[in-house]
């Protein structure tokens, strides 16, 4: 049974930590906050680019760029999970990695070769673990900036191009608020039309296909981009709400342990009275 | 009148109700009044123009895309700045530096591609700042 000092010595270890993950919350909501707003600020060109490049691409045969054209047989598969390098952020790289493992559990009999393209090192790490195949890692990313984007894309497009692979995913977690996080799966490239045909025939300047040679790459490039500010702007969330958990936690721990402590200490005393009384009692009869 | 925007990577430029865009495309510039042609455009580096109420604003933008459709211009462009906002002083510096980076470079080199755009986005800068409001 532990003694009063043992308990006082748990509640104010419990009580420091409180006070680490507290401040861990408060930092992780001042990050969150910058994080949204350079997702906000680059989330009107991705959502108009990805539009153009729909309606462009609808329009042109899928021969016309090799980045277009599907291959018939789909042999190697390259999934780019994007996670980060630090934890304590509840389920965020857990969830990202699981995916992938579940990913490449279902369809090792599909595929000759599936590899793991990783931004992070949890990801990295616990993919590793499980032997999965990982190609190349990106860790202690510091800033996202257009040279690391660029970077990544040209990597993919090279894959893709020299038959690599045939086919490649992106798989990041979308925010949608700082409790809830949504892991997204999507095929990447080779690009898909992602509405049907419809009569938008431009006229083009240069022409058609200079356009879409130089749509192609802006159009990967603002999706990685985009996808990399959208993980983290999900990781600061999610360490926020697991922080705040902590700290809810931790407080439950101390009540808890507060109670047991004064009924010890009430205990003890009780014990000690009746000691006194029965030892007075005990003389008073001589 | 034609529903214009201007986006970057990082803002929203310009969101409103003009009635007259001119901008420079990889061919030379172009303007588009309402009723224009369904059109899609590459961007050079240079200046966009586009009238309101009598009134003209310039901006510079280098590079990017242009869209037309139904009276709706969408420029989607890596950088671009108001002609207020430009910083002269800065792009005369770049001018005078790539200038010199020019000169000793080999005319084939990526580094020489890459001074010259600089060069020429820094002059296409100053042109545009001296037609400031």
């Amino acid at each position: 049974m532990a003694t009063l000092r043992e308990i006082k010595r748990k509640i104010s270890s419990i009580n420091s930590t409180r006070t680490i993950t507290r401040t861990m919350k408060m930092v992780s909501a001042s990050k969150l906050r910058r994080a949204q707003d350079e997702l906000e600020k680059i989330r009107a060109y991705a959502v108009k680019i990805e539009e153009l490049t729909g309606r462009v691409i609808a329009n042109v045969p899928p021969e016309s760029h090799p980045l277009l054209t599907e291959r018939e047989h789909i042999k190697k598969v390259l999934i780019v999970s994007i996670a980060s390098d630090r934890g304590l952020c509840g389920g965020f790289n857990v969830n990202i990695g699981m995916k992938a493992e579940n990913f490449v559990a279902q369809n090792r009999d599909k595929y000759e070769r599936i590899a793991i393209y990783a931004v992070g090192k949890k990801v990295k790490d616990y993919l590793q673990r499980r032997k999965v195949e990982v190609i190349k890692d990106l860790t202690e990313i510091k800033k996202v900036n257009k040279g690391l984007v660029d970077s990544i894309a040209s990597d993919l497009i090279r894959y893709y191009t020299e038959g690599e692979f045939d086919k490649i995913y992106l798989e990041y977690t979308h925010f949608l608020s700082p409790v809830k996080q949504l892991v997204m799966f999507d095929e990447f490239l080779p690009i898909k039309a992602s509405h049907i045909y419809e009569d938008t025939e431009y006229l083009y300047e240069p022409d058609k296909n200079k356009i879409i040679e130089k749509l192609i790459p802006r159009y990967i490039s603002t999706k990685i981009y985009f996808a990399i500010l959208d993980s983290q702007t999900s990781e600061h969330g999610a360490r926020m709400s697991a922080m705040e958990n902590a700290t809810s936690n931790s407080g439950e721990m101390i009540d808890n342990l507060t109670l047991i402590y004064n009924k010890r200490r009430q205990e003890t005393i009780t014990n000690d009275m009746m000691d006194i009384v029965g030892g007075a009692e005990a003389l008073r009869g001589t | 009148m034609l529903n214009l925007e201007i986006i970057t990577p990082r803002r929203l430029l310009v969101h409103e109700e003009v009635e007259m865009v001119e901008a420079r495309g990889e061919l030379g510039e172009f303007g588009i009044l309402p009723g224009h042609i369904k059109f899609l455009t590459t961007l050079d580096v240079g200046e966009i123009r586009y009238m309101k109420g009598g009134r003209t604003r310039h901006l510079f933008a280098a590079g990017g895309f242009g869209e037309v459709v139904d009276d709706r211009i969408v420029f989607l462009v890596d950088t671009a700045e108001f002609a207020e906002e430009i910083d002269v002083d800065r792009a005369e510096r770049t001018v005078k530096w790539a200038e010199s980076a020019l000169r000793e470079v080999s005319v084939d080199s990526s580094e020489y591609r890459m001074q010259e755009l600089a060069l020429l986005r820094s002059i296409a800068r100053i042109s545009v700042a001296s037609k400031k409001l």
